[in-house]
């Protein structure tokens, strides 16, 4: 539409990334160059998949739902979680605790992210006068993945660097982590297998995402609780 | 340290470089995403001796308006779209004539009247009220000076849609503005520039008649002439079936008729005959002029009479030769004769009609004018009755190829071919039939509706026709077809006329939210915000942090004073 709608849509996209970092802990231990690294390795993660994806798809010329190639797009989705094992596990971080540090790993994952696929289309096309809802949508998609990201985070940490977790609560951990990992693929599925619109997809994905923050914000209370 | 701060800061610099750079080029990225790309046709811009007439502008970015405006609403930052089936022509002359501001005009013809929408022929029970009104609208509009976009476009389902729309929001009494949204229309043209030394182009073919052996003298000729060229409110649309293709088509097939008879040398006439495709015609016959003057004197003086042919395409059971010869004038007599005598046996009549020239008047009201100026008998032959005012009855927008009857051609073509031929041959006042039907030398009805449909979907202005355009070199290249020697004279429009480009364009059609909708969702969106910071301090850190941090900056005041 305008330069209004497009900060409009800007901060609707990236607004709550900055909330999040200045509303919680986060901003008083200033993790702020973890989130940095985490946005980095992201970026490193987003080529390898590139390249995969290029070296190992064709190229659909119609939009249909090949279950075959989604099945090998949600592979290549994993490298996503191996990134994120990356950030978790390998970087030296300034010692910070176990619980800031997911969480300003998920906000940089998340927020590069955002900035790699959703602040070109959005310069792009709410700058332009035809008003559509589409980039209003983007912007509570990119929402849903700030979400999913450190939900994603926190369960990798979990997994990875929770030495002491109750033995019953593993394989609900592992499983959760699958669901969101998987999650890309689902909408995908959504969008092009089921013909779901837009708005019905991004509501979906708002309510999932809101889900699997509960329970594993439940989970990690719970792995938190006998160690304390 | 100190080594490495410069180098950091070199990097920096570097880097706000490249990112200005990555901007810039985002920046230019083209923003042509609308929701409808529909192709509109600009109103004629032109002066005459320096006098502006016509749409004085061609970009375009206003708000959509209907007919169906609350009284009193400002039109001025408003394109108010206009279908012509309901087009009051009153509200047009109100704001034309008083020149109330408008932001533009965007008036919808049906789709019939496209150009490549050939003979199909729905909707004739409205035709004609439609013309009256297509008339009346083309007169004002092109007589007029209008200090704003005016453009003519088809109707199709999307702008049909958009103007439902328009109609819907215009009728709840909200007119299109900034603060109320709706349709945006914008026109990416650059401003009209004048065309430069508009040129015309003339085609002359000449069939050469047989020169019986030992004669010195030079034969007489016998010259057809049309003009082909057009005018109308929107040159893009110009394409004149009537006025004046009916009469390029009926010299073209003539001459096709007389290569056949001139190709054998047993029936090879006496007389040579000189086909002319003039242009310029809607300017006084410009072009014409500039083409006998070409000529030299014996050339002039060999032509016996010249035919001119316009518009000869829909007319029932008269047409009307013009002259400006007295009708007591032998050869005009003799013209007639000839006429009258073929009409009467292909069951029509032909009238004759006498006007003066008055030399000093500059208007040139019919072809044959130029010729007796020159003292050259000549006649046109032409269903008018009267001669038309300037930039009349000149193949605008109302003049395509639903008005016009090819069957109507083709009588034309009979008369003026039998007559001809009867003079040529000799044959005056005997019924002979020289084109039968069914004969070799029959008219060929196919050839002439294939002509007369190129003709109907070429728009024929001649300032925007270059010396080189396809239709010209098509035109040469047929009646070099049928003639032994073709001349291309390229002249340049000179007279009082000047021309503006930009006749053709598309416009983008935007839906568009107002500013309102944009501070509603900016207040939303902040208030989002606002909820979810408070919520994450309250989850992490306690509702006692949240109240503190309003509480903090009085405090330090306390504290500093």
């Amino acid at each position: 539409m305008t330069l209004f709608h497009f900060f409009n849509c800007a901060i609707l996209t990236f607004g709550p990334h900055a909330v999040y970092y200045s509303a919680t802990p986060l901003s008083e231990y200033d993790t702020l160059g973890t989130s940095i690294k985490a946005a980095l390795v992201y970026l490193g993660t987003a080529l390898v998949k590139l390249v995969c994806l290029a070296t190992f798809l064709k190229v659909s010329e119609n939009d249909n739902f090949d279950p075959y190639q989604e099945l090998l797009k949600a592979l290549i989705g994993f490298i996503d979680v191996a990134g994120l094992y990356f950030a978790l596990t390998q970087l030296t971080h300034r010692n910070i605790s176990q619980n800031h540090k997911f969480q300003a790993v998920g906000l940089g994952w998340a927020f590069a992210d955002s900035v790699l696929h959703r602040l070109a289309p959005l310069w792009v096309g709410a700058r332009g006068l035809e008003f559509t809802w589409d980039y209003l949508l983007q912007g509570l998609e990119a929402n849903a993945n700030l979400v999913l990201s450190i939900s994603l985070a926190a369960l990798g940490s979990l997994m990875w660097l929770r030495k002491n977790k109750p033995k019953t609560l593993i394989p609900i951990i592992y499983a959760c982590a699958g669901i969101v990992a998987t999650m890309p693929s689902i909408t995908s599925y959504l969008r092009r297998g089921m013909g779901w619109q837009l708005p019905k997809v991004v509501g979906f994905e708002l309510f999932t995402s809101l889900v699997m923050a509960f329970i594993s914000w439940q989970l990690f209370t719970a792995c938190q609780r006998p160690s304390a | 340290m100190a080594q490495r701060k410069p180098r950091e800061r070199d990097m920096l610099d570097s880097m706000y470089s490249m990112l200005a750079l990555v901007f810039i080029l985002v920046a230019c990225v083209e923003l042509c995403d609308a929701a409808t790309v529909v192709d509109v046709y600009r109103l004629i811009q032109y002066d005459i001796s320096g006098v502006p007439f016509g749409s004085r502008f061609a970009t375009l970015n206003h708000h959509a308006g209907s007919l169906h405006f609350p009284s009193g609403a400002d039109l001025s930052r408003t394109v108010v779209m206009i279908p012509l089936r309901e087009l009051n022509i009153t509200f047009v002359r109100e704001y034309v004539s008083r020149k109330q501001p408008l932001g533009g005009l965007l008036f919808l013809l049906p789709e019939m009247f496209k150009l490549d929408n050939g003979g199909s022929s729905k909707g004739i029970q409205d035709k004609q009220m439609m013309k009256n009104v297509l008339v009346e609208l083309e007169r004002l509009l092109v007589h007029s000076k209008i200090p704003y976009p005016v453009y003519f476009a088809f109707e199709n389902d999307e702008i049909d849609a958009v103007l439902d729309d328009v109609k819907k929001n215009d009728a709840t009494g909200q007119p299109a503005t900034a603060t109320t949204g709706g349709f945006k229309f914008v026109v990416p043209t650059s401003e009209p520039k004048k065309v430069a030394s508009p040129t015309i182009t003339n085609i002359q073919g000449w069939l050469q008649g047989l020169k019986a052996d030992g004669d010195a003298n030079q034969l007489p000729t016998i010259a057809i002439v049309a003009s082909y060229d057009t005018f109308g409110a929107a040159p893009a649309l110009s394409v004149g079936s009537d006025s004046n293709g009916s009469g390029v088509v009926a010299l073209l097939e003539i001459a096709r008729l007389f290569s056949l008879l001139y190709s054998n040398p047993k029936t090879r006439g006496r007389y040579n005959i000189l086909f002319g495709l003039t242009s310029g015609g809607p300017y006084n016959y410009n072009g014409t002029h500039k083409w006998l003057r070409s000529f030299d004197q014996r050339l002039r003086e060999s032509i016996d009479y010249a035919i001119c042919l316009n518009s000869i395409g829909s007319w029932d059971n008269e047409l009307w030769i013009h002259v400006s010869k007295p009708p007591e004038n032998t050869y005009i007599k003799q013209i007639f004769e000839g006429f009258t005598n073929v009409a009467d046996e292909l069951g029509f009549k032909v009238g004759l009609k006498h006007k003066k020239i008055n030399i000093s008047n500059p208007r040139v009201a019919w072809e044959h004018e130029q010729f007796s100026r020159l003292r050259v008998t000549a006649a046109t032959l032409s269903e008018l009755s009267a001669a038309p005012e300037l930039l009349e009855s000149t193949g605008g927008l109302l003049d395509s190829r639903h008005f016009v009857d090819e069957t109507a051609i083709i009588r034309s073509v009979k008369l003026v071919a039998e007559s001809l031929a009867r003079h040529i041959y000799g044959y005056e006042g005997k019924n002979i039939q020289i084109f039968a039907d069914n004969s070799s030398l029959a008219i060929n009805p196919s050839y002439v509706r294939s002509w007369l449909d190129l003709l109907s979907q070429t728009p024929r202005v001649a300032p925007f026709l270059s010396k080189n355009d396809p239709f010209v070199l098509a035109l040469k290249k047929e009646l070099a077809d049928h003639t032994d020697e073709v001349n291309v004279q390229h002249e340049v429009l000179d007279g009082m006329f000047t021309f503006y480009d930009s006749t053709k364009a598309s416009i983008n059609i935007y839906q568009v939210l107002s500013v309102t909708f944009d501070l509603l969702l900016l207040l939303v969106l902040g208030s989002y915000l606002i909820v979810l910071f408070s919520f994450l301090v309250i989850t992490t850190r306690g509702l006692d942090d949240l109240i503190s941090l309003f509480r903090r900056p009085p405090s330090r005041k306390v504290k500093t004073a």
